[in-house]
């Protein structure tokens, strides 16, 4: 542990929000520096559009979902990052991608007019039309708790079969069900978290957030403890999780 | 267009809204509409165009229902009848019902002028029927349910309606979507642009909430400027006569941008006759709207309403919202469907909350939280809420204020007895 690591701010960069935050998912940032901060950390978001906005450290980045618009400027102002965003998935730097987010960092996005968006090549697989678009609540069992958002995407993810984020229990994930093997939902490649459940997907699943921030903080060798602020919030994340998974017929934990 | 040939449909479209009133009293508006549509499909758009000043259309994505009743009331204070409408989701139907009300036997209206508000989606209903004279478009907002399509397919829309104009179309300068439009209208028709200053827009640094603001003001002299805003009042400039003031009927920047909207249809309608003194005092004359910054007194307290219809109306709620309000409620009901609808906010600017409720108590208190607004209590009851809301003592600065989603408004104005003195459509 050394002292600049103390007493510099615990940084999130914040991707494209002006281009993609339809749902809310620039959120994601916000949550991270607040539950830093509540843990008892300086922290600050940055917004990044371009290069010139970066800043020195980046200890966790956010990547939130726009509209299908938004899908060429986007993929070009990232193409411009790349470089960074692959150093930062190199080294462990917890990455949050959500929607069509996650989508511009696979190899790429066919449209339902038969174009194709090529990627950026970062993580495995590639978006495919949907016949509907899939618009509801959504629960998913992971590794980091069972996971409860809302999930509103035209496109399936195919080739994230060998590292999911979770099992889907209610909604669609990934894609409708297949004829064998489990529905998933979500992709992980180290510390890069992929998934549809966009808005306040860390504020609703904090167990993901805290997650997120234990392998920021471990990076600049400090650890990470829930602040008490945090404790509470969370039971409010808690009612409202078990509100969805009652009204879908899921127990409440 | 004014000949007996309607005469039968118009005299079967009365005899079955009798009928329908006598199965359901009030009800079954539409039904004569549909009669009428099916046996003389041309009447309606006949009777829209046939007015002597012509028709008028308001459209965009937010801020047409508020503009549509501010250009009407200038048009009455000029002294001209003006038959007008409240959106609905069949138009044809509800228009045609409408004019029946109002219509004679030879199918004429006594009336000056039509203003109609439309929602992006009608462009289909006029296209190739409805020649309006002139055409306002407010805004491209993203909405809950046009985020489930885009930007560019409201302005498409809104681009359909704009090409029926034959004289004038009203617009925007400050929405990019809707500056970009002016380039594809023809040769022969003028464009009324109205706008901010930079000075005003420095004011609200999240912006005016439009999908993409233009990134250049409107100069002065090229058309209606804003060029102040605090509180009610705003101050506009005329290219032609400069600066008049107006008190909006609520307070907040989109008020103000739909009285400019309303101003530039006005003049564009009125043309010769339009005179901005006497349209500033009809703007300021008009009634507080309920349930966005209406203030009312409910058992001797002071309360005022805030209704956020969706993100952009919640920023501009937040921004606007009087400095060391003390006493806040917000109540987040069931027409928020998906709790991350509002997270694009920063509520950051409410500061503290004394009660979060409705159905979405919780998910809008988890927003509050990360945004650092302290909220002491989550009661999801709305009736609970209110009344231990109401009954703390009056603040000691600001005025009691409630926020909430229109399902939220619906039952506090049911627990409260209160009766809205307009039925907003949005
Ligand atoms: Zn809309």
């Amino acid at each position: 542990m050394t002292a600049t690591s103390i007493e510099r701010p615990f940084t999130v960069v914040s991707l494209l929000p002006h281009l993609l935050d339809t749902n809310g998912d620039a959120g994601n940032a916000r949550v991270l520096a607040q539950r830093a901060r509540w843990a008892g950390r300086a922290a600050q978001v940055v917004d990044v559009s371009t290069r010139a906005d970066l800043p020195e450290h980046v200890d966790a980045v956010s990547i939130g979902s726009g509209t299908d618009a938004a899908l060429l400027p986007a993929r070009d102002a990232l193409r411009t990052l790349v470089e960074e965003l692959r150093i930062w998935s190199n080294s462990g730097v917890p990455i949050l991608a959500v929607g069509t987010g996650w989508e511009l960092l696979s190899w790429g996005i066919d449209l339902a007019d038969g174009a194709v968006i090529e990627g950026l090549g970062l993580v495995a697989g590639h978006a495919v039309p949907r016949v509907s678009r899939a618009t509801d609540d959504i629960i998913v069992s992971s590794k980091y708790g069972r996971l409860i958002g809302f999930e509103n995407h035209a496109r399936d993810y195919v080739g994230a079969e060998a590292s999911p984020l979770g099992r889907v229990v209610y909604g669609t994930g990934n894609g409708d069900a297949p004829a064998s093997g489990p529905q998933i939902e979500g992709l992980t490649m180290g510390e890069v978290f992929c998934t549809h459940l966009h808005g306040p997907v860390l504020a609703r699943n904090p167990g993901l957030a805290d997650y997120l921030l234990e392998a920021a903080f471990r990076r600049s060798g400090l650890s990470y403890s829930r602040g008490a602020m945090a404790t509470s919030v969370d039971d409010t994340a808690q009612t409202v999780r078990n509100q969805v998974a009652v009204r879908l017929g899921q127990s409440a934990e | 267009m004014k000949s007996v040939k309607y005469a039968p449909a118009i005299l079967i479209g009365r005899a079955v809204r009798v009928l329908a009133r006598w199965r359901k009293p009030g009800g079954g508006s539409a039904i004569p509409g549909v009669v009428v549509n099916r046996i003389a499909p041309r009447f309606l758009a006949d009777t829209l165009n046939g007015f002597p000043l012509g028709l008028v259309i308001v459209t965009g994505s937010s801020g047409k229902s508020t503009t549509t009743k501010m250009l009407v009331a200038v048009l009455r204070a000029h002294g001209l009848t003006v038959f007008t409408n409240q959106s609905t989701a069949n138009i044809s139907q509800g228009l045609t019902s409408a004019l029946l009300e109002r219509v004679s036997l030879t199918g004429y209206i006594a009336g000056d002028v039509a203003v109609l508000e439309m929602d992006e989606g009608h462009g289909a209903f006029i296209a190739g029927s409805l020649t309006p004279r002139v055409v306002a478009l407010t805004n491209v907002m993203v909405d809950q349910i046009d985020r489930f399509h885009d930007s560019e397919m409201v302005a498409g829309l809104l681009a359909k309606i704009a090409a029926r104009a034959t004289e004038t179309v009203v617009l925007n300068a400050d929405d990019r979507y809707l500056a970009d439009l002016a380039h594809t209208l023809g040769s022969s028709v003028r464009v009324s642009r109205y706008g901010v200053t930079a000075d005003v827009l420095a004011q609200y640094p999240r912006g005016l909430g439009y999908a993409d603001t233009a990134t250049a003001r409107l100069p002065s002299g090229m058309g209606l400027q804003l060029t102040g805003m605090a509180g009610r009042t705003a101050e506009v400039e005329f290219p032609s006569s400069g600066r008049h003031g107006v008190t909006l009927p609520a307070r907040g920047i989109h008020y103000a941008v739909d009285a400019l909207t309303a101003l530039g249809a006005a003049e564009a309608t009125l043309g010769e006759s339009f005179d901005p003194a006497v349209a500033c005092a009809a703007l300021s004359a008009m009634p507080a709207v309920f349930g966005r910054g209406e203030v009312v007194t409910v058992g001797g307290k002071i309360i005022e309403f805030v209704l956020v219809q969706n993100p952009s109306s919640f920023q501009l709620n937040v921004n606007s919202l009087e400095a060391g309000t003390e006493q806040i409620i917000v109540i987040i009901g069931s027409d928020v469907r998906d709790p991350s609808y509002f997270w694009p906010v920063d509520t950051s600017g409410l500061g503290h909350v004394l009660i979060a409720s409705g159905l979405k108590a919780h998910d809008i208190a988890l927003q509050l939280a990360y945004d650092n607004v302290r909220v002491d209590r989550i009661e999801p009851d709305v009736p609970t809420a209110l009344d231990a809301f109401l009954a703390l003592p009056d603040p000691a600065s600001g005025v009691k204020t409630i926020i909430f989603s229109a399902d939220g408004m619906r039952r506090t104005r049911a627990h409260l007895g209160l009766v809205s003195n307009a039925e907003e459509s949005v």
